[in-house]
């Protein structure tokens, strides 16, 4: 048993010694500015309690896992976030993945898919294809996926409200065109507001409101109505909020307000939370300061569990559980010295495996650069190789669990969430904060902390602002199929030609009017989608009924 | 008294990677310039607005590795309007080293990338302006 005085009494003589050396800094913090001592002893965990603020893996307050057996049963999915050129080259790619030993597959999308556009207009033209794989109508989706295993394989599209009913309604025509149930369909569906508002802003937008409602049509078509009861109908991915240089505090409170707003509609439409939350899933972010992220994760799924159990009075465990996907943050790589990310993205995936995480991407060493290369990302998968196959880290569960500094890190970090929360709560929650422009202000204020950080020098970037060199970049450059915009003209032309036109513009007709009452545009898009209707067909209707909204950006 | 050096900063296309036009922006305007933030435009409304606003600068901001296409609309249209030399044109984002001489011979004065400290864009600029009288 600890005696605490004793304890005290000793670390009084230890500082003494330690005051004789002149430390390094003169503060140390977190990313995230959070103050750390030197060293962590009990007498910071006086407060904690093992039971309640730990527990068991699998049981609330899940802080330890969110499974029983977290990796000792299964490892986490590698799911590597990839698209280029055409949907056939995009195929080529995933098999490559998949027989390198991904486990999950994830479709990185072009802009024009992302915004709902397509060749047709000759502003975005030049972008088919550059920087994802177009999908612009169903057979797209059809060649994506094309002989790999979607049956048993679950497949990710990481595309955000507007889109987000048209791409996942063609992915389940397709589906069930193979001959596969919908009750049996896995993966995951982006749609996330804040992911196209704060993460990367969106072109032809609709307005804030419209885009929650069509996220929550989603969400209510596949689970508390019971389409596609084992798809994950969003994902609230605050991995692109914090790529915009936030800090960890706030990407975890711009993900639970996000979600609270979610939540709170869908009972505004009268459905119970217990039909829809355990569907809820995260993508987090992997970022530079390793034992933030770690307890970031542990106050993650204790946050989340806290949250539901308490506002929304679930009781039942099986809805508490936190499940999320991380990626290495693509914004810590850097352009000079290019290998050295292989180092960064390194570390993080090690964070992100120590902290518990259920899938991952790892970035490719030249993404500061081009998309990556065959040989970039395959030495990506083989990064979650070594983690899986060689360092044993998988064999004991949460194993930096009861470290004081984690414990402690765990609970501040937690607390300061919490205080953020309160905070957005302040401003009217996320769709007024989308609309009054706080949240732009809170991101560009972001954006110039962390340029001027860099740029002092206080935050070091190896080969950017210490150790820099005259090497220049030796990396190949991928390019992607410069006939790719024609490719996906003559699809669309195709299927145009053999298509039941006069049956497309009849359900164009339903589709705006169900826009016009605000009913659930899912059983219309699906039917759309599975009859030959574009993505820029359906978007440009809502865009038509709802009208644009241009972002109140700020900087 | 120096006349204030104005730019404008935009989006071609409709890839919506904003943290670098926001981040340089910010930046620009901390330098003293003037800057007007176009968000997402066309070619021919990045130039429409270059003229009408009286800038001396087109900053573009991109990621999706169209920058060749997009330069060379913006160039040919301002070659179209004989105003080539009215503005002195910038690119930054996600840009290979290898295309960056591309860049320039289409006659953009200078390409940017991640981790460019902007203190070399505002030393660019103000170089570049008044060694063209402006």
């Amino acid at each position: 048993m600890n005696d605490l005085r004793k304890i005290e009494e000793e670390e009084k003589k230890w500082m003494e010694r330690a005051r004789q050396k002149k430390e390094r800094q003169e503060r140390f913090e977190t990313y995230s500015g959070i103050p750390v001592k030197a060293i962590y002893t009990p007498l910071d965990l006086k407060d904690h309690d093992y039971l309640r603020d730990e527990g068991f893996p699998g049981f609330p307050p899940f802080t330890r896992g969110v499974y029983p057996t977290m990796y000792r049963g299964s490892f986490w999915t590698t799911r590597q976030f990839s698209g280029h050129g055409t949907p056939e080259e995009t195929n080529e790619r995933w098999k490559l993945l998949y027989k390198e030993g991904e486990t999950g597959f994830s479709a990185a999308m072009d802009s024009l898919t992302f915004v709902g556009l397509d060749p047709s207009d000759p502003n975005v033209e030049p972008e088919v294809g550059t920087d994802g794989v177009p999908l612009y109508c169903k057979p797209a989706v059809e060649a994506l996926v094309k002989d790999l295993p979607i049956d048993k394989v679950s497949v990710a599209f990481p595309i955000e409200c507007l889109t987000s009913a048209p791409v996942s309604a063609m992915y389940f025509n397709v589906y069930m065109e193979r001959g596969f149930d919908l009750a049996t369909c896995k993966g995951t569906t982006q749609n996330d507001i804040l992911t196209m508002s704060i993460g990367y802003v969106q072109y032809k937008s609709l307005d804030p409101a419209h885009l929650l409602k069509l996220a929550c049509d989603l969400i209510e078509w596949c689970t508390a109505d019971k389409n596609v009861p084992k798809w994950h109908p969003i994902n609230f991915t605050t991995y692109n909020y914090r790529e915009g240089g936030i800090d960890a505090i706030q990407e975890l409170g711009f993900g639970f307000a996000n979600a609270i707003e979610h939540i709170e509609h869908l009972i505004e439409r009268g459905r119970k939370p217990e039909e829809f939350v355990d569907r809820l899933a995260f993508h987090l972010s992997a970022h530079n300061d390793f034992f933030e992220e770690i307890a970031k994760y542990r106050a993650a799924r204790r946050i989340w569990a806290k949250l539901l159990r308490d506002r929304y009075g679930i009781e039942d465990p099986k809805h508490l559980g936190f499940r999320y996907h991380i990626q290495t943050a693509g914004s810590s790589l850097t352009r000079q010295q290019p290998m050295v990310n292989i180092i960064r993205t390194t570390v993080q995936a090690l964070a992100a495996a120590l902290g518990g995480c259920q899938s991952m991407h790892t970035n490719s060493y030249d993404e500061a650069i081009c998309l990556p290369t065959e040989e970039s990302v395959t030495l990506a998968v083989r990064t979650q190789l070594v983690l899986k196959e060689e360092s044993r880290i998988g064999n004991v569960i949460d194993p930096l669990g009861g470290s004081y500094y984690i414990e402690w890190l765990t609970d501040e970090i937690e607390d300061r969430v919490w205080k953020y929360l309160d905070k957005i709560e302040q401003v009217g929650g996320i769709v007024k904060a989308l609309e009054t422009g706080w949240i732009y202000r809170e991101m560009a204020e972001a954006f110039h902390k962390r340029r001027r950080a860099i740029e002092t020098g206080e935050e070091r970037v190896i080969g950017v602002n210490c150790y820099v060199s005259e090497e220049k970049q030796k990396v190949e450059v991928f390019r992607t199929n410069p006939n790719a915009a024609k490719i996906e003209q003559e699809r669309i032309k195709k299927l145009k030609a053999e298509r039941d036109n006069r049956k497309i513009e009849e359900l164009l007709d339903k589709l705006r009017r169900v826009c016009e009452r605000e009913e659930n545009v899912m059983p219309v898009v699906m039917e759309l989608m599975g009859k030959g209707a574009t993505l820029y067909e359906v978007c440009d209707t809502y865009r038509d009924v709802w009208g644009e909204w241009k972002q109140p950006i700020v900087f | 008294m120096d006349k204030v050096i104005r730019v404008l900063i935009s989006k071609p296309g409709s890839d919506g990677h904003w943290r670098g036009s926001v981040t340089v922006s910010r930046a620009l305007a901390d330098a003293g310039m003037e800057v007007i933030f176009g968000g997402f435009q066309s070619i021919p409304e990045i130039v429409e607005t270059a003229i009408q606003e009286d800038v001396d600068v087109i900053g573009i901001s991109i990621h999706s590795m169209a920058h060749m296409a997009y330069a060379k609309q913006l160039m040919d249209l301002l070659d179209e309007k004989g105003m080539r030399d009215e503005f002195l044109v910038l690119f930054g984002g996600i840009i290979p080293d290898e295309d960056i001489p591309k860049l320039l011979e289409l006659g953009v004065s200078g390409v940017f990338g991640p981790g460019t400290m902007t203190d070399e864009i505002v030393e660019h600029i103000r170089s570049k302006i008044i060694g063209r009288g402006g």
